[in-house]
């Protein structure tokens, strides 16, 4: 037994050692943050002799971050509420409804999700530019909605087709057509599979850079991963402004792990276990 | 509403729920996709429009640039199986009940969250030559290396940081994995007597073996596709265009260098890399699968 015990504690060092090394970036970067120039070039990893939080409000202010993460916040929020709306009507009537092509129609779907978004970019792009929405929300919010409609329609159809068909039997005696069915029994039992795919897919766009560099470029319309990047620029010579800016950058995501961790986990696994 | 009608209203319902999807998807990803085939055998430029042939494909391969994205591509596909081993292995670990597996779990996962572009911002400060890993690198007596200047080593230490930022995805992947193994074969391995070795190999490789399928799949299109976040901030495609890689190459042909048609062609030689990739992995897994 102790010698089982002692090499479970041979394996915990260094997995201890990787998850400091996971961690300490992060906690770096925020100590930076809190320094002043001179401080950080004299000692890079000595800790802030006293916390300068006027580095928040520098990048803040003069990067103009408050207005990339409103940016943010509009073209998530409708992306996201888009993906769940259309993704759960498809995957309701794709995963729990007989219908002449419904097959067909799902491999569409899924044959998407295997188009990287670098393959199509580059006519999508045009196509866009054809309808006058390159450089505004409902191009970059429908470029987010058609990069991850595939991955939504295949996990609500999954979620959907493990729902009881006595259920849906049970709604359509009772009086309720189709869209009553969806709109009061699907909605509300797919709640937890609408949640997680939700809180991914928010994730998704929050993050992506590629997407919004292509349909977005102006300045005033920056998301705020975009605004990031060219934070670098700005303050080449003042890394504690930079690192505080890419701090701000990175605490609502932060905040979203500490409290979602397990949706967002059961998100990623949900599309392994059902493929 | 008179009888008729609401039937008629009932049989459309199905179509009309999936139509916004189904509409969505055709027009702006599989129509794209015919669109950028085509498009790759046409002209830029004053050509616009007219057909050249494979013209775009002979300047990808007379392209050092594109050369060495493809050279990069060869080594993320030698680098797999390291980054797919490495979750693996902690996932088992964790699996296994090492002390302190519930937080390895969460402190894993979390930089998978974090977009490359914030990952990228912190790793050009840590990784800079005057920087905090050169400052402990120094002092064990190693001497500084430019991590993102020097060619050679750039595109190790980007690939680096895109693994250090994503293992955490595939690692809770194995662990919904382990989750459908059977604990009882595992306990009865090592009560008889098994080493950890033994165990991984002849009990939970094999038990496994869909989901590290699937593992290498996604971690080989991760590799492929989504690093461009770390290459825009952390190189830009340098030292000496070393760290290309073909989503980076398509960007700059189609947004900097006003070359759509060329981009479209990378596009499909990138297209094509992933299938043959794709199918030469699951084929390859299936093999090593059924000799088991």
């Amino acid at each position: 037994m102790s010698r089982v015990r002692l090499g479970r504690w041979l394996i915990a060092a260094p997995m201890t050692i990787l998850a400091a090394a996971t961690i300490y970036p992060l906690l770096f970067t925020a100590n930076v943050a809190m320094k002043t120039r001179r401080e950080y070039i004299l000692d890079r990893f000595s800790l802030a002799s006293t916390l300068h939080w006027e580095n928040l409000t520098t990048a803040w202010n003069s990067a103009g971050m408050a207005r990339y993460i409103l940016n943010s916040l509009i073209v998530v929020t409708c992306s996201v509420v888009l993906l769940l709306l259309i993704g759960s009507m498809a995957g309701f009537a794709l995963g729990r409804v007989r219908f002449r092509g419904s097959s067909a129609l799902f491999l569409v779907c899924l044959a998407a999700l295997f188009i990287p978004f670098q393959v199509i970019m580059v006519p999508l792009a045009r196509i866009m530019a054809d309808g006058g929405l390159i450089d505004t929300y409902p191009g970059l919010i429908l470029a987010y909605v058609a990069q991850f409609l595939p991955f939504t329609v295949f996990l609500m159809t999954s979620y959907y087709r493990a729902v009881p068909a006595e259920i849906i039997d049970a709604a359509r005696i009772d009086g309720n057509t189709l869209y009553g069915v969806y709109r009061r029994i699907m909605l509300p039992i797919g709640t937890p599979a609408l949640l997680s795919v939700g809180i991914l897919n928010a994730l998704f766009c929050w993050n992506d850079v590629l997407i919004s560099l292509l349909m977005m470029p102006s300045a005033d319309h920056r998301t705020l991963m975009v605004g990031v990047t060219s934070l670098r620029g700005q303050y080449s010579d003042d890394i504690p402004t930079f690192a505080a800016g890419v701090l701000i950058a990175a605490v609502p995501v932060l905040v979203t792990y500490l409290f979602l961790q397990r949706q967002i986990a059961d998100g990623v696994t949900a599309g392994a276990t059902k493929g | 509403m008179r009888p008729g009608t609401g039937r008629r209203a009932e049989r459309l319902a199905p179509y009309v729920l999936v139509a916004p999807a189904v509409l969505i998807i055709v027009v702006l990803r599989l129509w794209p996709l015919l669109l950028g085939v085509n498009f790759s055998f046409t002209g830029d430029g004053a050509l616009n429009g007219t057909a050249v042939g494979l013209d775009n494909y002979r300047d990808l391969l007379d392209d050092p640039l594109f050369r060495t994205a493809l050279r990069n591509v060869g080594l993320l596909v030698l680098l797999l199986p390291v980054a797919v081993a490495i979750p693996g292995l902690l996932a088992t670990f964790i699996y296994l009940r090492v002390p302190g597996h519930r937080l390895f779990r969460s402190v894993y996962f979390f930089p998978a969250v974090l977009s490359p572009v914030i990952v990228g911002a912190i790793f050009n400060l840590l990784l800079a030559y005057d920087g905090p890993l050169n400052a402990v690198l120094g002092g064990a007596g190693i001497g500084p290396v430019d991590w993102l200047g020097n060619p050679n080593v750039a595109i190790f230490a980007v690939v680096g940081v895109h693994v250090w930022a994503t293992f955490g995805m595939a690692l809770v992947v194995f662990l919904a994995g382990f989750a459908t193994l059977d604990a009882a074969l595992v306990d009865a391995a090592r009560v008889d007597g098994a080493s950890l070795r033994q165990t991984i190999w002849h009990v939970i490789v094999p038990g496994l073996s869909r989901t590290i399928q699937f593992v290498f799949v996604t971690t080989m299109i991760g590799l492929l596709t989504s690093m461009f976040g770390l290459l825009y901030i952390m190189t830009s495609g340098g030292p000496e265009g070393s760290t290309y890689l073909p989503e980076y190459y398509i960007w700059i042909q189609q947004g900097q260098m006003n070359r759509p048609a060329l981009a479209s062609a990378a596009s499909t030689a990138l297209f094509v890399i992933m299938l043959v990739v794709g199918l030469l992995q699951i084929g390859l897994l299936r093999r090593a699968g059924r000799e088991d």
